[in-house]
Order: structure tokens, then C-alpha cells, then sequence
């Protein structure tokens, strides 16, 4: 009887530390979004709807397109496009230094999905300060598609 | 007006009040003036409830659009055994099927109780006041709402667009990712087990309300159904995932997939418990009930993670209304439960027990019932605090910077551990202790020296993924473990369970001997299933973002790593429900029926090549192409023209639009056609593409340095409500299999993914002996 005492104590204090340790790794390391913010493959995003209306007025203030991605935790391919894709150095340059960035959870933000026509993540929707949709790029596509992409809509907004 | 559906419900709430009364009567003051009639009556309740799911089956079979439920998982034209498996496509009827299945539950426990002993008549009362719950949480959320009940046709009724007795010409459809075999059996296994774990449930509570005998050889045979049901329900969605792409591989930690494995691993514990309690009541008195308890309150929590709409998974379906009735539920079962735990164990932990060290058979068991606990708690823990978290500060948090890491880095050295304990156990023997401790002592030290090993890439975490970089300095430090050290208590276990089995064969009468053997094959089908899961996980080849060009066929494209594929064959068909119904246009009897509609009109028909005549009319030169067109009822000729010569096979699918002709009379080959369609060649167009459930196939070869290792048909489903990806998956002896996923023509080119997934047959193959082990166990039942 006592063995078992003793060994039922010892593993339930490693499953409160386990327990602890864990919400905190998983609070100060992998935190994707709070209330205004989400961070995806290490890229800062504006978020939900109202990042969506804010991120405009800062599109036109600055002359800057805006990227909106929609994403969810549990869609396996997003991870490795936000860390491959997103985070692809070059890409990631472009993308934080000319673009205003919003992001979109399609577990919450589905009316927004539903008014771009998204139906599954991944998806990126490329517009101009007005919200015209300039491109759209479904699924996980990889750096060496996206960069050119990114590049033209850029461009193609800074001549305007 | 109430459908009658509901009425049914209804009259099964009633019913099972009067048998609860009936019960109690007898329980509590010894009256007997209704408990004559309990047993029929739950026998009704159980009749009433079947018969509502054959109602909403018969709905579904008929195509009753009329009914919200159905309109939203049916439509006409899929095949029948989808028709049938809608019914527990979406959450109204899966709560109708798991209510169903526990009062099928109550009439089997009644009918072989008969009610006769206390602890029988209080396990009833339980398994009924869950029913009842059940079924008021079927009614709050039933499948018999009307469609005119849905907000927005309300909404275009009143408006004066649709009329108050709209029925929709056709229903929305299944989803294209369902509509597949294992689909059909994966809710009713699940459901089932979930079901059936009330009886143990509900026969612990009992134990810890009354200390009530039997009630462990009561819930014995119930266990161990569930088990099976719930194993093989978890199995089943494990092959789907593996067959269906979107998940990547069968095991995803998917917090829906994780919610049905935790009940599961806590059952298991319960059956290791038991198997010690019943050979010495006074062993795991309280950790029995515990786990039994702990396994139904587990499968509530499964529940409410579908319908919560606070876990975010591929599968759940949404915030629902039911959700917090669940919710409700399992709070009020957990207090209850805690309490009379509580109770129980204050009352026993005076007893005083010789204590005989750690070494004893006692012992390891337990620490056997821990290990399943932990493990638990881990996927538990995994799924639920970042809910929590979402919940609580409005953060969205992974687990890990990949989410499968998470649950692999911390269940890893506890799955060493349960190895060691399954070697260590399976085969004790008290007067070899000595010798076998010495064995267990040099298989933990060979583990822990294989931990160290250096591979190229065989760690617990994937060191050539993105995501390990960025993972944190103690999971990084798991990662590290070479997953060598597996083998050692693999190979141990293995050697463990033959030394029984070798026991078990030598013993004389029939039914320990068979028993025995059950119990090996499953412990021998936990080894194959882990075997398969790391090997397949670790090795699996894949070439992603391959494209074959359709003009291609027939030669061997290389795709990279001395890969190559050839494309066979390319075609299309539709999922319609048989044959003569024309995905699309108009039956061809139909047209020979009343010729008088169709003719001097346009006139769109579809079907199969039967026969083709080829015909070169004089200068100008042009071509004629004559063309018998058979929709599986009927045939029908049609006419084409071009300054080219075509190329129509026989055997084509084609769509034809054109005008019909009557009495065409043909020169060039002299025939009179009562009947004729004329089109032109670019209202022609191969395939039969507008039903609802559109399949792209493609036949392909696969070769390794231009050895043929593989082939088979990978095929793309589109539907209204989503698609669906059917891979190749040509499996060989060794246990590879050769994996490709086709993901639906584009431009012209044929894009695939291939996998080479070694020992993933294993682990199926270990799947199937937990199936054979425990129904051999199932059939051999001891008595007392």
C-alpha cells in the first residue's frame, strides 16, 4: 500500500509539472494570435475584421497593398507554408517591409472567408487600398511561386 | 405540428420514466406494482427507438428533402449505401444512433438480468436516466426538423418567394471527403462504443455507491465490446485518414482523433485493473471503478469536443446547442463521481495491508494503470489547454511549433516505459523474479544506451523538419532521442508474449488455453502496431509537386530520386445511383417515348460510346462521324461533322448536345434514322461532368529506376459540398507501400504526389490481431 502511494504521488507531481511547463511553453513560444495580432511563421499580422479595416487606412496612408491570409491551427499544411513560404527570407522582407498584412481564422473569421470566397486554408486574397482583389493564391504554394507574385502586386500598386 | 419522429422520442421519454419509476418502487420501498412491467417496457423503449432510426433511414432511402437533416447529407442521386450512411453523417444523427445504441444496451441488459439482483435493477436505472439525457439532447438538436423550420426559408416564406409546404427538388449532398467505404463504418463503430460504455459506467457507480458484488463480472463482457468497438472505431478513422488525403498519414493527433483515443486508453487501463480485482477483490478496489468511471466521462468529453465549437479541428462541426447540455452533463457526472470516490477511499484506507516491496505482480500493474493514466493525461492535456487558453485570454496557442510534436515528444518515454512493464508482467512468474528482474535491469540500460545513438535522421522529432528549429530547449532534448531505443523493449516485449503464448498453449482444457491466447495476440498486435507507426512515420519517401502531362501516356516520366510514373489511362465517370439515370440531359427512353417533345429542338443526352461509323463525304472533303450513344437503358444515334477526321472510341463518356432529326435518311451509309441528333463537334464533350459526384480516375505505373513497383487507379471526387482525394496505395509484401495522391486534372497535366510508406502494414496488421485477441477473450467468458 504504501509503494503505491508513493509512486501515485511522484507521478501525479510530474504530471503538474508537465502540466505547467507546458501551458507556459506553449503561451511565451507559441502564442499564433491575441486579440489584435497574429504570428504566423514569425511575420507580424493585423487581425479578424476590424485588423482588416484598420489595415486599409494604413494601406492608403502608406501606398502599400494589403495581403490577407487565412489560416487555421489545425490545417497541417499551413504550418509548413507559414514557416517555407511566409517565412522564406525573401519573402518575408517583401512582405513585412511593402505590405500591410492581415490574417484570417477561418475557425472564427468565417464571415469574412465566406464574403472573399474562401473555403479552405491555406489562402492568400492580394488587394489594393480600395479592396479590389488584385490575385488570389489558393493552397500551399511554394517560395518560388510566390515570390514573383508578390513582387508584381507590389509594383503594380506603387505605379498606380 | 410535431414531426412524428419527435412523437417517437417522445413516447420513448415516457416509456423509460415508467420503468425508472417502476425501478425505484421495488428498490426503495419493495413495491412491486410496476415491476412487472419494467423489462417490457425498456424492451419498448428500445423497439420505439429503433424505430425512429429505421424512420429516418427510410427518410434518407426515400430522399425526403422535406427534412432538414436529410436535405443537408443527401441528395437523390447517390448510390443507396450512402444514402443510408448520411443518416450518421452529421451530429443530429449521431446522437440519435449513440441514444439508439443505449437503449439497445438497456433491453439486452434487462432481458439477461431479468432485474433480478439490486445491483442489476440500479445499473438499469443508471443506464436509463443516460438515456433519457441522450435523448432530450436528440430532441434539442433533432433530425427531424422540418426544412421549412430553417431560419432563412422562414425568411423566403414569409416574403411570399417559396410556399409553407416547400420541399427542395434535390438535397444538398454529401460531402465528396464521406463518400467512401470506410466512412460508412467509422460513426456506427465509434458510436457504438460509446454507447455501450454506459453499462460499465453505470455498474461502477453503483459499486462505489453500494459496494455492491458483481458488478465487475457485470460490466465484464460490456468492456470489453466497447473496446473493441471503440478500437476499432479509432482503427477505422486511422485507415480513412490514410485513404483520404488531407490529413497526411492515418494518425494525425487531430484534437477529435486525439478526444476518442483518450477514453480508449483509459478503458484499457480498466481492463488491467480488473484483471487483477477480479482474482483478488481487495487489488485496485478503488482504481477499477476509477478508470471505468473516468473512461465514460472521457467519452462525454469526446463529445463535446466535436460539438463545443471550442476545439478547432479539421472535423469539429461547429458551436452547437447542445454543447452546453454536454457540457451540463459531465459536470454534474464528474462531481458525482468524485464524491463517491472520495467516500470509498477514506472508507478503505484504514485497511492495512502487508507491504512485499516494489517487485510484485500488484505493483507493476499498477504502475502498468499509471503509465495508461499518463498517457491519457497527455493527449488530454494537449487538446484542452490551448482550448482552455482560447477560451480564457482569447489567444490562440499550438502545442508546439508542429502540433504531432508535442504529443510525440512526451508520449515517447512513456510508451518505453508501458513496453518495459508489458515485458516485465505479461511473463512474471514469482519464483523466476530474481532472474527476470535481471532481465528487465539489462533491457532499461540497453534503452537508455540506444537513446544516445547517432542516426542520420532517426530521432524522435524530425530534425530536417522547419518546425525543429524552433522548437524549445527541453523538446528539443526529446527530439534528441535516437528512436532506436524503442527495439530493446520491442524485442522484449515480443519475447515476453512468446513465453506466454507458450504457457498459455501448454495448458490442457480448451477455454483457458483459447483465453490465452486472445490475450498474447493482443499484446503481439501492441508491438506490430508500434512497430508499423515509428518505421512508417520515420522512413516514408515523398516527392511532392510532380506533374505528368496528359500527351504523355503510356511512357515513363521521371519525377526525381530515380522515380518515374507512367500514366496508363485517364477517364471520368459519375457517381450516380445506377446506371440508365443520365448524369446529365435527358433519358434517351424518355426521347423514344414521346419523340413528339424533343424533335426540331435542342436536346442534350449523355452516355456511353456503343458504336462509332466513320464516313468521308466527297470534295469539299468533310467528316462525319455517326455515333451510338447508350445511357445504360437505352441507345440513341448522333451525328457529327468536321473538315478533320475525329477520333471517337467506342467505350467514350460523352455529353451530347445537338438537334434531334426524325427520319434522317443517310446516303453515305445508307440508312434511314428514325431517330438522329445532330451537334456539332464542340458540343461534344467527353466526360458525363454535372452530377453531383464527379470522379476523375487515372491509371498509373510506378517505377524505381525503371522498375516497375507499383500501380493501381488514383482517383479525385468533386461534389457540391467539397472533394475528395483517393490515392493509390498498392502495398507489397515487405509491408511498403507505394502511396500516390492525385489531386484532379489541370491544364492538361496530371499532378501526383508519391510516397513510398514503408511498414505502415504492420500497423494494420497489428489492428486486426486486437480485433481477433479480444473476441477470442470475448468468446472464452469465465464464470464468476
Amino acid at each position: 500500500m504504501r509503494t503505491k502511494k508513493l509512486v501515485s504521488i511522484i507521478v501525479l507531481v510530474l504530471i503538474v509539472l508537465f502540466a505547467y511547463f507546458s501551458y507556459n511553453t506553449a503561451l511565451s513560444n507559441f502564442t499564433l494570435s491575441d486579440k489584435t495580432s497574429s504570428y504566423l511563421g514569425g511575420i507580424k499580422f493585423h487581425r479578424a475584421a476590424a485588423g482588416l479595416e484598420e489595415g486599409f487606412q494604413i494601406a492608403q496612408q502608406e501606398n502599400k497593398p494589403v495581403l490577407m491570409y487565412f489560416w487555421a491551427i489545425w490545417c497541417q499544411y499551413c504550418a509548413r507554408f507559414q514557416t517555407d513560404t511566409l517565412g522564406n527570407e525573401q519573402v518575408k522582407k517583401i512582405l513585412e517591409e511593402d505590405y500591410v498584412l492581415v490574417s484570417m481564422d477561418l475557425d472564427i473569421d468565417r464571415e469574412v472567408a465566406q464574403q472573399y470566397g474562401v473555403s479552405y486554408p491555406p489562402y492568400l486574397v492580394f488587394m489594393d487600398q480600395k479592396g479590389n482583389v488584385l490575385e488570389r493564391v489558393p493552397g500551399a504554394v511554394e517560395a518560388s511561386y510566390l515570390l514573383p507574385i508578390v513582387t508584381k502586386v507590389r509594383d503594380d500598386v506603387r505605379r498606380k | 405540428m410535431i414531426p412524428f419522429g419527435d412523437i417517437l422520442l417522445y413516447a420513448g421519454l415516457v416509456i423509460s420514466v415508467i420503468a425508472l419509476v417502476g425501478l425505484l418502487l421495488k428498490d426503495l420501498k419493495n413495491i412491486e406494482i410496476l415491476n412487472r412491467l419494467v423489462t417490457p417496457a425498456i424492451i419498448a423503449g428500445a423497439g420505439i427507438l429503433t424505430f425512429s432510426y429505421l424512420l429516418l433511414t427510410y427518410y434518407f432511402v426515400n430522399s425526403n428533402f422535406a427534412y432538414d437533416y436529410v436535405w443537408q447529407y443527401s441528395s437523390a442521386d447517390l448510390p443507396l449505401v450512402y444514402k443510408i450512411s448520411g443518416t450518421w453523417a452529421g451530429q443530429p444523427g449521431t446522437y440519435l444512433l449513440w441514444t439508439w445504441v443505449v437503449y439497445l444496451s438497456a433491453a439486452w441488459l434487462a432481458w439477461t438480468t431479468k432485474h433480478t439482483t439490486a445491483l442489476a435493477r440500479r445499473t438499469q436505472m443508471i443506464t436509463l436516466l443516460t438515456g433519457m439525457y441522450l435523448i432530450v439532447l436528440t430532441l434539442v438538436q433533432t433530425p427531424f426538423k422540418l426544412i421549412i423550420e430553417r431560419p432563412e426559408v422562414i425568411e423566403l416564406i414569409a416574403k411570399g418567394t417559396l410556399t409553407a409546404d416547400f420541399v427542395p427538388l434535390d438535397g444538398n449532398g454529401l460531402n465528396g471527403l464521406l463518400v467512401n467505404f470506410w466512412m460508412i463504418v467509422h460513426p456506427p463503430l465509434m458510436f457504438i462504443g460509446y454507447a455501450t460504455m454506459t453499462i460499465p459506467f453505470a455498474a461502477a457507480i453503483i459499486y462505489l455507491l453500494t459496494k455492491a458484488e458483481g458488478w465487475e463480472e457485470l460490466s465484464r463482457q460490456w468492456a470489453r465490446f466497447t473496446w473493441l468497438f471503440l478500437g476499432m472505431g479509432i482503427a477505422v478513422g486511422g485507415v480513412w485518414a490514410y485513404l483520404v488525403l488531407g490529413w497526411g498519414g492515418f494518425w494525425a493527433w487531430d484534437p477529435v482523433e486525439t478526444a476518442s483515443f483518450i477514453p480508449w486508453l483509459t478503458l484499457t487501463g480498466f481492463m488491467h485493473a480488473a484483471a487483477l480485482y477480479r482474482k483478488n477483490k481487495t487489488t485496485f478496489s478503488i482504481a477499477a471503478p476509477i478508470l471505468s468511471v473516468v473512461s465514460f466521462i472521457l467519452v462525454l468529453y469526446a463529445a463535446i469536443v466535436v460539438r463545443s465549437g471550442l476545439f478547432n479541428s479539421v472535423h469539429a462541426f461547429g458551436e452547437t446547442s447542445t454543447g452546453t447540455l454536454l457540457i451540463v452533463f459531465i459536470v454534474i457526472v464528474s462531481l458525482v463521481s468524485i464524491v463517491l470516490v472520495m467516500r470509498r477511499y477514506f472508507e478503505e484506507s484504514d485497511k492495512v495491508e502487508e507491504d512485499r516491496g516494489f517487485w510484485n505482480k500488484t505493483n507493476i500493474f499498477y504502475v502498468t494503470l499509471l503509465l495508461f493514466v499518463v498517457l491519457a493525461f497527455i493527449s488530454f492535456w494537449g487538446i484542452s489547454f490551448p482550448a482552455f487558453i482560447q477560451l480564457t485570454q482569447g489567444l490562440k496557442v499550438g502545442v508546439a511549433s508542429d502540433t504531432k510534436n508535442f504529443f510525440n515528444i512526451w508520449s515517447y518515454p512513456f510508451t518505453i516505459i508501458l513496453l518495459l512493464a508489458l515485458g516485465f508482467c505479461l511473463n512474471y512468474k514469482e519464483k523466476e523474479k530474481e532472474q527476470q528482474k535481471k532481465i528487465l535491469f539489462i533491457v532499461i540500460g540497453l534503452s537508455i544506451i540506444t537513446m544516445f545513438l547517432r542516426t542520420e535522421n532517426f530521432y524522435v522529432l524530425d530534425h530536417n523538419s522547419p518546425f525543429w528549429v524552433r522548437e524549445p530547449p527541453l523538446y528539443k532534448m526529446i527530439g534528441n532521442i535516437s528512436v532506436i531505443s524503442i527495439f530493446p523493449s520491442l524485442i522484449y516485449a515480443t519475447w515476453s508474449t512468446i513465453q506466454r503464448l507458450m504457457d498459455y498453449l501448454r495448458i490442457e482444457s480448451i477455454r483457458p488455453k483459447i483465453k490465452g491466447i486472445g490475450i498474447a495476440t493482443v499484446h503481439f498486435g501492441v508491438v506490430l502496431i508500434l512497430l508499423g507507426a515509428i518505421i512508417s512515420s520515420n522512413f516514408t519517401q515523398s516527392i511532392e509537386g510532380a506533374s505528368i502531362p496528359l500527351a504523355s501516356k503510356g511512357n515513363i516520366v521521371p519525377i526525381g530520386n530515380d522515380y518515374g510514373i507512367k500514366l496508363i489511362d485517364f477517364s471520368t465517370r459519375s457517381l450516380a445511383e445506377t446506371t440508365n439515370v443520365p448524369a446529365e440531359g435527358v433519358r434517351i427512353s424518355e426521347i423514344f417515348a414521346s419523340p413528339e417533345k424533343y424533335v426540331s429542338d435542342n436536346v442534350k443526352i449523355s452516355g456511353k460510346v456503343a458504336k462509332v461509323v466513320n464516313v468521308q463525304s466527297p470534295p469539299p472533303v468533310t467528316y462525319t462521324s455517326y455515333l451510338q450513344i447508350n445511357d445504360g437503358a437505352d441507345s440513341i444515334w448522333a451525328a457529327t461533322q468536321a473538315e478533320a477526321p475525329m477520333d471517337f472510341q467506342e467505350g467514350m463518356e460523352l455529353t451530347v448536345d445537338g438537334f434531334l432529326m426524325a427520319n434522317f435518311r443517310s446516303n453515305s451509309t445508307d440508312t434511314t434514322y428514325p431517330l438522329l441528333l445532330f451537334s456539332r463537334p464542340d458540343q461534344i464533350r467527353e466526360g458525363i461532368s454535372s452530377g453531383k459526384y464527379n470522379v476523375q480516375s487515372v491509371s498509373l505505373e510506378v517505377y524505381q529506376n525503371d522498375k516497375k513497383i507499383g500501380s493501381g487507379i488514383a482517383e479525385y471526387l468533386e461534389s457540391q459540398s467539397g472533394s475528395g482525394t483517393f490515392p493509390l496505395v498498392d502495398s507489397s509484401i515487405t509491408g511498403t507501400d507505394v502511396y500516390v495522391i492525385f489531386q484532379g486534372l489541370g491544364s492538361g497535366s496530371v499532378p501526383l504526389s508519391l510516397k513510398i510508406i514503408p511498414a505502415v502494414n504492420f500497423a494494420w496488421a497489428g489492428i486486426i490481431l486486437f480485433a481477433i485477441g479480444i473476441i477470442l477473450i470475448m468468446a472464452m467468458r469465465s464464470k464468476g
